[in-house]
């Protein structure tokens, strides 16, 4: 009885082993030689927006081995995806680090921070790009100097103009509405949505003048599930428009948002070009590919002419494009005035 | 009813106990009719009846599984009525007829026995099973002869129902109860173990002098067992015998002495083709 | 071909998981297998744990005491809900979903925003840092998770076998009993589905501190890797015996994380590893069964759970 169970115990350890072994020498076997880089990339879920921020960053590291005379064979992107778990991300991070990664691209609030705790006491550099407030995220000690390891670029984007369109687009003489109730779906659990929505956007009707006159209707989701009640809730409210900041829940989801609007005339507006895409009449926004780029770009710096994290700023996104959906926007009710047309960086069409 | 005399200081009385389930709607029962009953210290009850006639029902009020719609239990001058079952249980040991709920499997006899020996005292961060309870253990289990004084770390799930059952037993007694109810507890057991737990309940029943009421079906058990026979029928007491009335009785005079007390046939053919009661035809 | 080093930082990486997510095992297997109730409370407990110590910590409290804290938050969360549960007899399944929810937007508002780092701040990991021939990360990390293990081990191991900590055991196994040796089991109940959830909350506190932040969605789906490493635990090492038992549940935690890494390091996303766990579970559970039938042992009807 007794050898029985020693027997089971030394065959589970044994198939640990076995199964160690085996994983081990299926993942990570090759030897690189010594003048490869290896970047290692990870986000927080998959989304277009992040994901188009992923393939700039690749893209652009491999131009600026170009620039220095090197092929794109010279880099090994190890790319993973935490699919949401946040347990996940410290393990992944912990990867990259005993891997010996040369630089780890995080994408989104979670990774970043988790990337930022295991490279302490090495000297592997982070560049972080689509996080709103990597400061908030102590990831940084200010913006023009970040005085450690990680920098990168940030996705805020200014309210102002995003809230602006909307304005121009409701008053436009086609259309002849008013802004008295906005209402706004975020998940208010993700930290640059509570940023855009209680900060920027408080500041921005400030700036504009519209404190007072126009209600701000929130509605908060924590899930994709919950999106098409919180829509409802809108709906019943008789907001004149809806905006969804850069909020990685919502637009994952947006399709649930997108339906209620066009069903009940209610214009929307996003705060990224891969949202409009989906369902949004339009935005100032980012694209979330040049984001990407841009943080590949300051990678290449590091990695290929030796430039120090610590002192490059934090750099915000490079260009507010206008993006507009004239045909959803008809199914939302509204007609986009025809000089907004004109000054579209791109329009999209069905 | 034949009432008992008795010289012993009473320990237990009930008046006018009454349990009705199902109230008011058409299941309506009345388990227990206006009950009276008088326990002396150092009886050992019998209990007979056929299904539905209130014996489990009884025990478990005496217990404090149920409360009465009315009446009072008064218990070493004490009025226990309105005890809950966890509370009653500091004074009262209980067998069950299933081996499997006066055990816990997952646990070893030695752990079994810790959780019984506390019952009635406050249990506090010591740990349970020292060296001197496990003497105390080996000292109660030894006279079953099952052996199982040599297993105090086996768990009690590997045991058979006999097994338990004897456990069960001890342990109902280990912690001194003043009253100590047994629920058909030999029912299930095979007729070996039936004939070492039922040896056991008398051995202990004898030494500790322990007041006990024991349920059964089987009329020769209460015959020969026990110093006072009681027969329940339809929630009443109908036949109340003490040592003497009962010394020389047959099952067939039990049956007549039934007939004649309720007024009815006694009908219920799975207590008379229960394997201790079944008649012969010369008794007829 | 092999690199002995990675395979040493693999199995010790995942030993430092096993450890420190161990805690939240224990919790599990405390509800769900020592006292049969069924305890969802894991999801926020565990958040609950890792805000309270965070926000202690970046307050400059000393994070030891903030961990301690962490703990004395579980076992409040642990106890409303088994409350709800024994004195308005709302079942065990609901009352833990209640609470869970409930303690989303309760550690929402303790935190004041969804994500608080930690990073620039003094954590029990950065407290071991400074300790002598404790450099690397890894090691250090290690050391504070064995500590805090074998504390919890030896006092759990302590208590299970304690006059109430039987009581606690025997609760689960057959409540009739229990009240028939003279316990309450309500008191029992609350006592063991308190500690459990103070576990979840110092696993959660401990967790925190090592990832460098709290993120209030950071308890979703906890519950389900409490209870595979307790399934996985239970029948990898079929352990008998309180000691056993819990040293299980660590080593179910430990495999898990293992193969976690190990999935995670071969490329698969993680939303594939929810589909190993499930696997591996699977398997865990089915090999003995399959072993019983092939000798043609009696096989009891499928358990509800």
């Amino acid at each position: 009885m007794k050898n029985k169970r020693i027997l089971k115990l030394v065959g589970s350890v044994c198939m640990v082993a076995v199964l160690t072994l085996t994983l081990v020498l299926v993942s990570g076997c090759a030897e690189e030689p010594e003048d490869i880089y290896k970047i290692g990339i990870f986000q927080i879920l998959s989304h277009p927006a992040l994901d188009s921020a992923r393939e700039g960053f690749k893209d652009a590291f491999k131009a600026g081995l170009e620039d220095v005379g090197l092929n794109e064979t010279k880099v090994v992107f190890t790319e993973r995806n935490a699919a949401g778990s946040m347990d996940v991300c410290y393990t992944i991070a912990d990867y990259f680090v005993s891997e010996g990664v040369d630089l780890i691209c995080a994408i989104a609030t979670p990774c970043v921070i988790a990337a930022a705790t295991a490279v302490e006491g090495t000297d592997i550099p982070v560049v972080f790009n689509s996080v709103t407030e990597p400061m908030d995220a102590g990831v940084v000690n200010n913006w023009t100097v970040p005085g450690g390891q990680v920098t990168g670029v940030s996705d805020i984007a200014p309210v102002d103009p995003q809230i602006q369109l909307i304005l121009d687009v409701l008053e436009a003489p086609a259309n002849n509405l008013t802004l008295n109730k906005l209402g706004v779906m975020y998940n208010a659990g993700e930290d640059n949505s509570v940023y855009q929505v209680d900060v920027q956007l408080v500041e921005a009707l400030d700036n504009l003048g519209l404190t007072g006159n126009v209600t701000v209707v929130k509605a908060t989701v924590s899930t994709g599930a919950d999106i098409p009640a919180a829509a409802q809730t809108l709906v019943d409210a008789a907001v004149d428009a809806i905006w969804v900041p850069t909020d990685n829940t919502v637009v994952a989801g947006i399709e649930g948002l997108v339906g209620p609007c066009e069903d009940n005339d209610i214009p929307l507006v996003a705060a990224d070009v891969a949202t409009v895409e989906r369902g949004a009449l339009g935005c100032w926004g980012l694209d979330y590919y040049d984001i990407g780029y841009a943080s590949g770009e300051m990678a290449a710096e590091i990695l290929l002419e030796g430039a120090n994290p610590a002192t490059m700023p934090v750099q915000t996104a490079p260009m507010n494009l206008l993006y507009l959906y004239p045909e959803e926007a008809e199914r939302q009710g509204v007609t986009i005035p025809q000089d907004l047309l004109d000054q579209a960086t791109e329009i999209i069409e069905d | 009813m034949i009432t008992p005399m008795s010289e012993n200081k009473s320990l237990l009385k009930l008046k006018r106990i009454s349990k009705i389930f199902s109230k008011g709607t058409v299941d309506e029962v009345r388990a227990l009719d206006k009950i009276d009953l008088d326990v002396n210290s150092g009886d050992y009850i019998a209990i007979i009846g056929s299904n539905g006639a209130g014996k489990t029902t009884l025990l478990n009020v005496i217990a404090g599984v149920y409360p009465p719609e009315s009446g009072e239990i008064i218990l070493n001058g004490r009025n226990i009525t309105r005890l809950c079952e966890y509370r009653c249980a500091n004074f009262v040991g209980r067998v069950y007829q299933d081996p499997h709920v006066g055990t816990a499997a997952k646990m070893t006899i030695e752990e079994n026995m810790a959780m019984a020996l506390l019952r009635g005292q406050p249990r506090g961060l010591r740990v349970a099973a020292n060296k001197q309870r496990r003497e105390l253990f080996r000292a109660a289990l030894t006279p079953l002869g099952l052996g199982l004084e040599k297993r105090l770390n086996a768990l009690v799930g590997t045991l058979s129902g006999g097994q338990r059952q004897a456990l069960a037993l001890v342990m109902a007694n280990l912690s001194k109860p003043a009253i100590l109810l047994l629920d058909e507890h030999i029912a299930t057991l095979d007729p070996r173990t039936a004939q070492i737990v039922l040896d056991l309940t008398d051995m202990v029943v004898k030494r500790e002098k322990m007041t006990t009421i024991m349920v059964t079906h089987n009329m020769e058990l209460a015959l020969r067992h026990g110093n006072r026979l009681i027969m329940m029928h339809k929630g009443r007491i109908v036949v109340d015998m003490n040592q003497e009335q009962k010394a020389d009785l047959t099952i067939h005079d039990l049956v007549v002495a039934f007939e004649r007390a309720s007024g009815e046939e006694f009908a219920d053919d799975s207590v008379l083709l229960h394997p201790g009661n079944v008649v012969g035809i010369s008794d007829l | 071909m092999l690199d002995p080093t990675a395979v040493g930082h693999l199995l010790g990486f995942s030993l430092y998981e096993g450890l420190v997510y161990g805690f939240l095992a224990l919790g599990v297997y405390l509800t769900f297998r020592v006292l049969a109730f069924p305890d969802l409370t894991v999801d926020g407990s565990f958040v609950l744990g890792a805000a309270v110590a965070a926000v202690l910590i970046i307050y400059g409290v000393n994070p030891f005491l903030a961990t301690l804290a962490a703990l004395g938050a579980g076992l409040c969360a642990g106890l409303i809900t088994s409350l709800l549960n024994t004195k308005l007899r709302i079942p065990a399944l609901l009352a833990s979903i209640l609470v869970m929810v409930a303690l989303y937007s309760i550690n929402l508002r303790i935190m004041g925003r969804p994500n608080l780092p930690l990073l620039r701040e003094t954590t029990i990991f950065s407290l071991a840092s400074q300790l002598p021939g404790l450099e690397t990360r890894l090691v250090y990390q290690l050391v504070v998770a064995v500590v805090l293990a074998a504390i919890v081990f030896f006092a759990l191991n302590w208590f299970l076998r304690t006059e109430i900590g039987l009581a606690l055991r025997a609760t689960g196994d057959n409540e009739q009993m229990v009240r028939g040796a003279g316990v309450d089991t309500d008191k029992t109940t609350i006592l063991g589905v308190s500690i459990a959830n103070g576990l979840v909350a110092l696993s959660g506190g401990v967790v925190a501190q090592a990832q460098g932040f709290v993120d209030v969605n950071m308890g979703i789906g906890m519950i389900i890797i409490g209870l595979a490493a307790v399934i996985i635990g239970e029948a990898l090492f079929r352990p008998k015996g309180v000691a056993r038992l819990l040293l299980a549940t660590l080593g179910g935690t430990f495999v898990y994380r293992l193969v976690l890494s190990l999935a995670l390091r071969a490329g698969m996303a993680p939303g594939d590893l929810k589909l190993i766990t499930a696997v591996i579970v699977i398997i865990a559970l089915a090999v003995p069964y399959l072993q019983k039938r092939i000798r043609r042992e009696w096989l009891p009807p499928a358990p509800r759970w």
